[in-house]
């Protein structure tokens, strides 16, 4: 019983960590603009509309945070290996990791950009300067979180994985999870911000970025206290979601029958189901179509 | 509407860098053997420097792949390399001294299977497919082994599994603090998977030019030696993995900088907190 | 990381063609042979379960909805993730699951990567949505067909004014679910296979005992999963190019393609990881 409370305690720990890194890794990608949405980033200087939105395309949310967390949770096993403290070990690795992060940002922009020359995109450097702070500023607290994260499964918890595979794992989980949750309220809601409300982006306005902003030129900072508002939390719910699930049915029901986690799993996905299907129909029914039915079999 | 991939025209013919690269990325390997004469792993950073080179190959393969029109994207070819290459590399490990031969063909044979594979049943019908995909699951796998041989000391897989740990000054083997048992191997098959497609994804556009894009896929290389050799210090001696990451740290620096300068000379304008230059005759 | 050029598809799916399927049953019934040579009967065990392992990774990739770039600008329904990683982190997840119940028995195990991998998709699918609806006030549309399959829901009057229709209705959500628990299932089942495998011969090999070489055995078991996962996903996203909106997708259809191709890729590099350590202190 001891064992089960002990636990209940480690995966609430563990729920907490992943949820604060979903919220970072997403508000990360979107002032750095990774991922799909970093496509608009890259077309609207070729439709005419020239930017100071920061181009950092290196590969999309899931396989990078694979790499950080990995190189983050293998820097710090090493470390460990040396007898260095585990926290201060976990600790230098994530600064490691964001350091090779910024580097990889840092190389993505001045890329992308001289390549968008024919087009007249300048290099602004002072976007370089001051975003790629930034962005390893809250990757630091993604990585740290979910590097502390697998050290506490791994230590904790009795998990046979050894910390830089564990990592690469969550890592790659944690970007697909924020990646799915966040980007399309980055995409949508920030860069077209002058689309109308309520409805998908127009095809021909493809590329049609939103570059003045509220004062002034719009530059990815902003970006990111925007996302910061619902984007990265929501990320940082889902994740934090999906590790406590993951965990909390292990450690609670593993004790009775081996069989006891599958069940809750699936209970857990059918109340989900439920949940899903009821924000669709509430939609259907406050939101109403967009015309009336007849009109629009075409 | 979304992004077209547009390859520039020009500079070092394919061919050249796949003779260069291959030839010159298994004589570095070859050069860490020297470790095992000696009986000292000072030479551990040739490894390292061959999976420099197997990148800068790599990266070019990956730019003659999709000038035939590879549809979904970069980094999906930097995945199936790694994976068909970390496969390739840990299975070449066992042959001992024969390790990066073996590994060579038996990473050709991965990668001509998926890419027959993704050209005649997936259908993808791209001409270079098969030998792109030969090439790259090549360069996967000379990027694990040159990175982990740099990280132990050794390209053979007994050395890879066993390692050492100090228990009050006593130090004895163990296979947990391994190269493989403490799953480094995981860590250095993602950073070749991004460096591998990192250069080219970067410089994607119309103005792409061969010399940036390869001095880029150089930098990655060497950023991705700096911290296997700061890994290398749980698994090699003190000094040794000193050389390493001087060595590393040297030649990151010097390819960052050549690579900011070729973006400085490719750039439409190098501005500093200057407003958004509408293009002439508005957007 | 969306659909763009690549060749001309001609109207219809276009089959494999006969050389690609003779060849592929040729490699995997070498395969097989191989594997029976060299460990006998648990090889041949081994093997069969890699290549069931990675059909179904290849063929649960199909059903994960994903729209790519245009996905996060609510023009198209599906998640906004490339289709590789996006099945990566959940098979993986699944694999995480999987792994920590090895000890308890097959089936668990098994059962256990499978719930892993569906209850991310399941919470990843209904944050989407969340977002789509409190987010960004837009309801649920698919594009390619009229009628929701599972509820009968109707979605042509729901679709915003140029585009292809945007979120997760409900049969993406229950296809991404489905995707989720298949790819957490092929994913556990060749990690468990190996693992068998590699905890059979480890010992011996090493004269250590099962406990002394579990971290080399899991860890090789772990990148060699993590490895075939890769392979067949891109494979299978290769398939789809780049987006599909899930099981009532028409692109859905091309799956066979996708299985015969995962099989043989499966196979062959399963025999590599299978008789990794039969080469071991020969040389």
């Amino acid at each position: 019983m001891e064992e089960i409370i002990f636990g209940i305690g480690i995966t609430a720990l563990a729920g907490a960590l992943a949820t604060v890194a979903g919220a970072a890794e997403d508000v990360e990608s979107d002032i750095g603009s990774q991922g799909d949405p970093n496509s608009q980033v890259q077309l609207a200087p070729q439709m005419g509309y020239i930017h100071r939105i920061f181009n950092k395309a290196i590969a999309g949310e899931p396989p990078a945070y694979g790499l950080w967390v990995a190189l983050g949770a293998g820097l710090a096993w090493a470390f460990m290996a040396m007898q260095i403290n585990p926290i201060l070990a976990i600790v230098l690795g994530s600064a490691l990791a964001v350091f090779v992060q910024g580097v990889y940002a840092t190389t993505a922009y001045l890329g992308r950009t001289a390549s968008l020359a024919k087009f007249g995109q300048p290099v602004y450097i002072d976007i370089l300067k001051s975003m790629t702070t930034v962005t390893m500023a809250h990757a630091f607290v993604a990585i740290f979180a979910t590097v502390a994260m697998c050290h506490l499964i791994i230590s904790a918890l009795g998990h046979p994985f050894p910390l830089p595979l564990l990592g690469l794992v969550w890592g790659i989980a944690l970007g697909a999870a924020g990646s799915a949750t966040g980007n399309p309220f980055y995409g949508k809601e920030r860069q077209y911000q002058e689309q109308k409300f309520g409805a998908g982006v127009p095809i021909s306005a493809s590329g049609n970025i939103v570059r003045y902003a509220e004062a002034g030129q719009r530059n990815s900072l902003d970006n990111g206290f925007f996302s910061a508002k619902l984007g990265g939390p929501a990320s940082g719910i889902c994740f934090g979601l999906i590790v406590f699930f993951e965990l909390w049915r292990t450690v609670v029901f593993e004790e009775f029958n081996i069989w006891g986690p599958i069940i809750v799993g699936v209970v857990v996905i059918l109340v989900f189901a439920i949940i899903d299907r009821y924000i669709e129909v509430w939609a259907r029914k406050n939101f109403g179509p967009y015309t009336a039915p007849e009109e629009a079999s075409s | 509407m979304s992004v077209k991939i547009e390859v520039g025209a020009g500079g070092i013919p394919h061919n050249q860098i796949l003779i260069y690269g291959l030839v010159g990325s298994v004589i570095l390997i070859y050069l860490t053997y020297l470790n095992t004469y000696m009986q000292a792993p000072y030479f551990a950073f040739f490894g390292g420097l061959a999976a420099v080179v197997a990148l800068i190959w790599g990266t070019d393969t990956i730019k003659h792949l999709c000038s035939y029109g590879l549809g979904t994207g970069v980094p999906s070819a930097g995945m199936i390399a790694l994976g068909s290459g970390v496969i390739a590399a840990l299975f070449g490990a066992t042959t001992g001294p024969f390790a990066p031969i073996v590994t060579v063909i038996v990473a050709a044979i991965i990668g001509a299977v998926a890419g027959l594979m993704a050209n005649a049943v997936v259908r993808m019908d791209i001409p270079v497919m098969v030998v792109s995909l030969i090439e790259l699951a090549i360069v996967g796998a000379i990027t694990v082994l040159g990175l982990a041989a740099m990280a132990c000391g050794t390209f053979e897989f007994l050395g890879m599994i066993t390692g050492q740990i100090s228990f009050f000054g006593f130090t004895i083997t163990s296979y947990e603090t391994s190269l493989i048992g403490g799953s480094i191997i995981a860590v250095i098959f993602m950073l070749g998977a991004i460096a591998i497609q990192h250069s080219f994804n970067a410089c994607l556009g119309p103005g792409e030019q061969q010399d940036r894009t390869l001095m880029l896929a150089a930098e990655c290389g060497f950023l991705s030696m700096i911290v296997v050799a700061i890994m290398s210090f749980a698994f090699i001696d003190r000094y040794a993995a000193i050389i390493t990451l001087v060595i590393a740290i040297i030649g990151w620096l010097y390819t960052y900088k050549k690579y900011i300068e070729l973006s400085k000379r490719d750039a439409y304008a190098w501005l500093d907190a200057q407003p958004i230059l509408e293009p002439k005759g508005g957007a | 990381m969306s659909a763009l050029g690549g060749p001309k598809q001609a109207g219809g799916i276009q089959p494999p063609t006969a050389m690609g399927l003779v060849l592929g049953i040729v490699l995997i019934i070498i395969a097989l042979i191989l594997a029976f040579f060299l460990v006998q009967m648990a090889g041949l065990i081994a093997l069969i379960g890699i290549i069931i392992g990675g059909v179904l990774i290849g063929f649960g990739v199909h059903f994960v909805p994903v729209g790519g770039a245009p996905a996060a600008m609510g023009q198209a329904p599906g998640i906004a993730t490339g289709v590789a990683m996006l099945a990566a982190g959940a098979g993986l997840a699944g694999l995480f699951g999987g792994a920590w119940a090895a000890p308890l028995g097959f089936a668990v195990a098994l059962a256990g990567g499978a719930i892993g991998g569906g209850l991310l998709m399941a919470i990843t699918c209904t944050m989407v949505n969340v977002i789509y609806v409190f987010g960004m006030g837009i309801p649920a549309a698919s594009g390619k067909v009229d009628k929701d399959p599972i509820t009968g829901d109707s979605f042509p009057e729901y679709k915003s004014q140029g585009t292809e229709g945007h979120g997760l209705p409900f049969i993406s959500w229950v296809g991404g679910v489905i995707g989720g628990a298949l790819g957490g299932l092929g994913g556990t089942l060749i990690y468990l296979e190996l693992l068998d495998v590699y905890q059979a011969q480890l010992p011996v090999i090493l004269n250590a005992t099962v406990e002394q070489i579990a971290p080399i055995a899991i860890s090789l078991a772990g990148i060699f999963a993590v490895a075939m996962f890769l392979i067949n996903a891109v494979l299978a996203a290769y398939n789809i190019t780049g987006t599909i909106e899930g099981p009532h997708d028409p692109k859905f259809k091309r799956f066979p393609r996708a299985i015969i191709a995962a099989a043989v890729a499966s196979a062959v590099a399963g025999i590599f990881a299978i008789g990794l350590l039969e080469l071991v202190g020969v040389f």
